[in-house]
């Protein structure tokens, strides 16, 4: 009887090993085999839920991780969107230059949010963060050049490079995949480093973490910055995906349902962000397609989460896949 | 020279004076107990010497290093390290996990975030050196936060204890503890006494007089007196403000209500 059930343990960890790629290969050959079902419409609609999921693993990384609850994360993938119309406006046409600079910029921008948000803690924290992310937003309202509230058009898409260009009608969604796997196993990476640790440490007692003689505001600052950043990034694809950039982006309504997919999806948890991001753009879509009130039956069902899931979707699964291990 | 001097500290909260021009001296190797009735403000004078509160005037001064104007986590890296009177440990996580993060602060940058933490040997080597050090390793794998009471307190002084320090801040390790666990706490406290000095706050009579070598009694924030323990059970002041008038009988007996 000890052999099978050894076994079937050490089985399970393997499989959980391998879910990143077994995940990673299907979202690969979908663009391929989604003509043949007449699903390329949801091409498009994968390439979204990937590049939201970049930013909402930000998020993630600086709420779930680091107890850090920002509501103005928006307010970065804005800052980024923005960045690309503005290297748009002034010429560039190189996609990675653009993305880049997205980036940057919005690192820069969650440097000198942060070193001031930060210094704040629990509601004052969130009023902060949503105050910067507002004023960011009614910025890119009142800028002319670059469309103001009604948007600036994209009209020729940034160049990848000479041989990605041309290769396939659905490259810029394998580059989309690979920047947001890449996100991915960075911050599964960064979970368990030093730095990782450290951070959960700030998120479950951060006085003793002081006392510990951790440098917690330069600790919890790095974190923000390198979560706006990716923000900004995801902002820089999202401007790119829609080939339309508009002041909406950054909207605090933004910030909170980015917010409520993490927590949907299982706060500080690795699969959190893109199964909470995966689960609700995907029910909004099949609701859309049924009604035009989707907005009630996702409240209910955030209502249930709260209730019968209060971890998110992805601790739910945790717990089924430990109860196998454990059989 | 002393090892840790703290000159005329001052705290007001509002009008009120917490820390009334507090000096205090610890000695190497001493073990120096802090007592005093509720409110008297210890609790006040332990956060301003380990820099959780900014003293409003005055200097904290250790080994010589002027530690007033640093953050306490500078401090902390300066050699004082200290115990919370409430017990603070990382509950959600193992022994092992929360002796891993106070080694990890003191050596290397906690800022490296590829390298998988938990392969580096070292400090594996370090957390479970700690761990038998207080007497937890059996325990390492356990999660904090369902220890009894007392194996937690013993846990947050082995996280004191990660950074080596020369003054290390007790502030009340025995509250809440039954005569088994304090006995054990008796115990581990004396043994440390070779590696660190102490500044211990405690409101068990029976382990003040067993343990210090010297003790101040802190009223209405301010220091009313210091010298050994025959010295503080003769203090006529002491014994009408802090242990009531008909001492010096209920001194050697006295053991503070736990919580």
């Amino acid at each position: 009887m000890r052999k099978p059930a050894g076994r079937h343990s050490a089985h399970l960890p393997g499989l959980v090993r391998r879910l990143p790629w077994l995940v990673l290969a299907l979202l690969a050959a979908f663009p391929l085999v989604a003509p043949a079902f007449g699903l390329e419409y949801y091409v498009g609609f994968v390439r979204r839920v990937l590049i939201v999921a970049i930013a909402a693993t930000s998020l993630n990384f600086i709420l779930g991780y680091g107890g850090m609850a920002a509501l103005g994360h928006a307010g970065f993938i804005g800052v980024g969107a923005y960045t690309v119309v503005a290297l748009v406006e002034a010429g560039v046409s190189s996609a990675w230059l653009a993305w880049g600079s997205a980036a940057v910029i919005a690192g820069l921008a969650a440097a000198a949010i942060g070193a001031v948000s930060l210094r704040t803690r629990g509601v004052y924290f969130i009023m902060i963060t949503l105050a910067f992310a507002q004023m960011l937003y009614y910025l890119a309202v009142s800028l002319r050049t670059w469309g103001g509230d009604d948007g600036y058009g994209l009209y020729t898409p940034l160049e990848m490079g000479a041989w990605l260009d041309g290769a396939h009608a659905q490259v810029f969604y394998w580059v989309v995949l690979a920047i947001a796997a890449l996100i991915f196993a960075l911050f599964s990476r960064v979970a368990h480093s030093r730095y990782g640790h450290a951070l959960r440490g700030i998120r479950d007692n951060e006085t003793r973490m002081v006392a510990l003689g951790y440098p917690v505001f330069r600790l919890k600052l790095a974190g923000f910055i390198a979560a706006g950043a990716v923000a900004g990034l995801a902002g820089g694809l999202l401007a790119s995906h829609n080939a339309f950039v508009s002041p909406s982006l950054m909207h605090w309504t933004q910030s909170a349902l980015l917010l409520v997919m993490v927590m949907l999806g299982g706060l500080g948890r690795r699969w959190g962000a893109p199964l909470g991001v995966a689960l609700w753009l995907a029910l909004e879509e099949a609701l859309k397609m049924h009604t035009d009130y989707w907005h009630w039956p996702l409240g209910v069902l955030l209502l249930l989460v709260v209730f019968h899931a209060p971890q998110g979707v992805s601790a739910l699964f945790e717990r089924r896949a430990g109860k196998e291990a454990a059989r | 020279m002393s090892l840790f001097r703290a000159e005329g500290l001052v705290k007001r909260f509002g009008g009120l004076l917490a820390t009334d021009h507090v000096d205090l001296a610890v000695e190497r190797g001493e073990i120096h107990a802090l007592i005093g009735p509720n409110g008297a403000g210890k609790s006040t004078l332990v956060n301003l010497i380990s820099g959780l509160l900014a003293a409003d005037a005055g200097r904290v001064v250790l080994d010589g290093v002027d530690l007033t104007a640093l953050a306490p986590h500078q401090r902390s890296r300066h050699g004082l390290a200290r115990c919370f009177q409430i017990t603070s440990v990382f509950r959600n996580d193992s022994v092992r996990d929360n002796l891993m993060l106070a080694v990890q602060a003191q050596s290397g940058s906690s800022f490296r975030c590829l390298a998988r933490r938990d392969a580096e040997h070292a400090l594996q080597q370090r957390a479970e050196a700690l761990a038998q050090r207080v007497g937890l390793t059996e325990m390492l794998d356990r999660n904090a936060g369902t220890l009894p009471h007392g194996v937690q307190k013993r846990l947050d002084v082995a996280l004191a204890l990660a950074s080596r320090p020369r003054l290390l801040l007790l502030d009340e390790p025995m509250a809440g503890m039954g005569p088994e666990d304090s006995a054990q706490m008796v115990a581990l406290i004396r043994s440390l006494a070779s590696e660190t000095a102490i500044l211990l706050i405690e409101h068990d009579m029976d382990a003040v007089f067993e343990l210090a070598d010297r003790i101040s009694v802190l009223v209405y924030g301010k220091v009313l007196t210091s010298g050994d323990a025959a010295h503080v059970r003769g203090h006529p002041e002491v014994q009408s403000v802090y242990l009531g008038t008909e001492a010096p009988a209920p001194l050697t007996r006295r053991r503070e209500a736990v919580r």
